[in-house]
């Protein structure tokens, strides 16, 4: 037997008296498996983790826009000073190779005259650093030829603050410095990073507040699910997810779940019909088998009466045998194991093998057994398994014609399919009787009387299905009334 | 939990401010000239060359602009003449 596809997980190890602490750790480590804290359980869930890659999305986007925004103000007002700073920083140095040293100097008198917001920063030196002009008092601290632009600390009147400051070196070697000072705009910085900030906070607070419900409202969708399958889990297999009506995921996944435990419950109802099946069919031939023996014993004086009772036990026997052998092929078969020893075959000489078998049974029972097929019926398929299903076919339908009736053994080609028909003028099946006589042991009231296992049909059924075929029933060609006679088909397709 | 989402921008806030460079640990890098009264004699004359310079409201922004540096308030006694002056010139 095939080890299970699920191997159970082993199980804990009974307590041993010889060691007392490994009991306490072991329930504790149980313990905490079962029941995690609240915080375990919500990083967990799965609801958490998709609502916490939602709300990263959201931050991202969120980060995005305030670097656009960032960018569009601050950035922006930066950018306009430094504009502005070199503006006039040219615009000096223009005016110094025009005019010279003095005419700079009037000129940064006048801007300082006019800066009523006491902003500009001005300073021209001499090529010997001597101050010529303006409000700075000297080049700023950590002064570099080759730098042009600085940003620093500034004192204005004792009042600290912040400047950004614009260097450029005259031809002569002197050095014209044109700033501002930019403490306001640094407030207006702080305000945006105060706003900012905030912003990301609630944003982050929504962020948090949104997963919890996510999670929750997606707990709230699965809890049927889970609650059905905890049920089930425990042995009953009658629940179903209770479907709410929308059209949704979780809609879908109860409907796939309640079509999975119909069909799960079919087939344990199908295995529960098998061995109830077994246990009723076999009984009947091993009490047979039984009872001849105990006669035997009784005649056992009798040396040709003890041989015949021997000789009917073994055929009792061979006949369970032959029933266990049955049941075992079509497990084989619906399992799709032979599907490997599949090969071009024609069925023509399958027909006429299985004609020619019943064809003389036929004959002994006065019956006539008609056939019909084409030259050659090319297919795909298991040659040993086809001739069984049609000598299947053909044994009941000679065992159900009455004698003097006919059979007929008929096959077509078709564009894609062979079509096999077996009729005969047997009692018929009911429309009850048809749907359930692929299952096995399944024999029909009206053919009680009649030997057999109640087998056959089904392997013809497992061997068509294993075929990719179709199998149905029609009417025979009876010609009286109590017996309409039945017509098995089949069809195989040809690819 | 409000208490506990307030901390966070205050947070953030902390960390910018604590970012930027210190005013007060270290010597500002650039300083500019003291403004006196000597500056506010300058602007006043400055003023007074100017034609618009003695009319209104110029001449009254002016000499409130003196006033306040000789009684000590020099930073807005020049704001007041930097004020006249753009007035003068019709900015």
């Amino acid at each position: 037997m095939s080890p299970p596809p699920h191997p159970r997980p082993d199980l804990a190890p009974h307590p041993r008296p010889d060691m007392p602490h490994a009991v306490p750790l072991a329930a504790a480590t149980r313990r905490r498996g079962q029941h995690p804290g609240p915080l375990w359980q919500l990083l967990s869930s799965a609801g958490f983790r998709f609502a916490l890659l939602f709300a990263a999305l959201f931050l991202l986007a969120g980060l995005a826009f305030t670097g656009v925004l960032w960018w569009g103000t601050a950035g922006a007002l930066d950018r306009q000073i430094d504009a502005a700073i070199r503006a006039d920083a040219m615009a000096l140095a223009e005016r110094w190779r025009d005019a010279g040293d003095q005419a700079v100097a009037d000129a940064i008198g006048e801007r300082l005259a006019l800066d009523a917001e006491n902003q500009t920063l001005y300073l021209l030196s001499a090529p010997s650093g001597q101050r010529l002009a303006g409000n700075l008092e000297a080049l700023p601290q950590g002064f570099a030829p080759d730098v042009q632009w600085y940003g620093m600390s500034l004192e204005r009147d004792g009042i600290p603050g912040e400047a950004r400051l614009f260097v450029l070196p005259l031809p002569d070697g002197s050095r014209l410095a044109v700033g501002r000072d930019v403490e306001e705009k640094l407030r207006l910085r702080a305000l945006l990073t105060e706003g900012l900030a905030w912003s990301a906070g609630v944003a982050l607070l929504f962020a948090f507040a949104g997963a919890a419900l996510l999670r929750r409202a997606l707990e709230r969708r699965l809890a049927p699910v889970t609650a059905t399958a905890a049920l089930i889990a425990g042995g009953d297999l009658s629940p179903r997810v209770p479907l709410s009506g929308r059209e949704d995921e979780f809609e879908a996944l109860g409907h796939s779940m309640n079509t999975m435990l119909d069909r799960i419950a079919h087939l344990m109802e199908g295995v529960r019909g098998v061995s109830d099946a077994i246990a009723h069919d076999l009984r009947t031939p091993i009490a047979r088998a039984r009872n001849r023996l105990e006669e035997a014993l009784a005649n056992a004086d009798d040396p040709a009466a003890l041989h015949s009772a021997l000789e009917r036990g073994i055929a009792d026997l061979d006949n369970v045998t032959r029933v266990f052998q049955a049941v075992l092929r079509i497990a084989e078969v619906e399992a799709g194991a032979r599907r490997a020893a599949f090969a071009p075959v024609d069925l023509v000489p399958l027909l006429e093998d299985a004609a020619e078998l019943y064809g003389a049974t036929a004959e002994e029972n006065g019956q006539t057994l008609r056939t019909e097929w084409p030259a050659a019926l090319p297919l795909t398929g298991d040659r040993d398994l086809l001739l069984q299903a049609l000598a299947n076919l053909l044994d009941n339908a000679v065992k159900f014609t009455p004698d003097g009736g006919s059979i007929l053994l008929k096959a077509e080609l078709l564009e894609d399919a062979i079509v096999v028909r077996v009729s005969d003028q047997g009692p018929g099946l009911s429309l009850e009787d048809r749907e359930r006589v692929g299952e096995r042991f399944f024999r029909a009231d009206s053919s009680r009387n009649t030997p057999g296992s109640g087998l056959g049909l089904s392997l013809v059924r497992a061997v068509v299905q294993l075929h990719g075929g179709t199998l149905w029933f029609d009417e025979g060609h009876g010609e009286s009334l109590d017996k309409p006679g039945l017509a098995v088909c089949f069809r195989l397709p040809l690819a | 939990m409000l208490h506990d989402a307030g901390m966070l921008p205050r947070l953030l806030l902390a960390l910018s401010v604590m970012s930027a460079p210190s005013r007060v640990a270290f010597p500002a890098e650039l300083r500019t000239l003291p403004q006196d009264l000597h500056y506010c004699q300058e602007l006043v004359a400055r003023l007074a060359t100017l034609p618009a310079g003695v009319q209104q409201p110029a001449r009254g922004l002016g000499e409130e602009g003196e006033l306040l540096c000789r009684t000590g308030h020099i930073r807005t006694g020049i704001a007041r003449l930097r004020r006249a002056l753009r007035v003068a010139q019709g900015r």
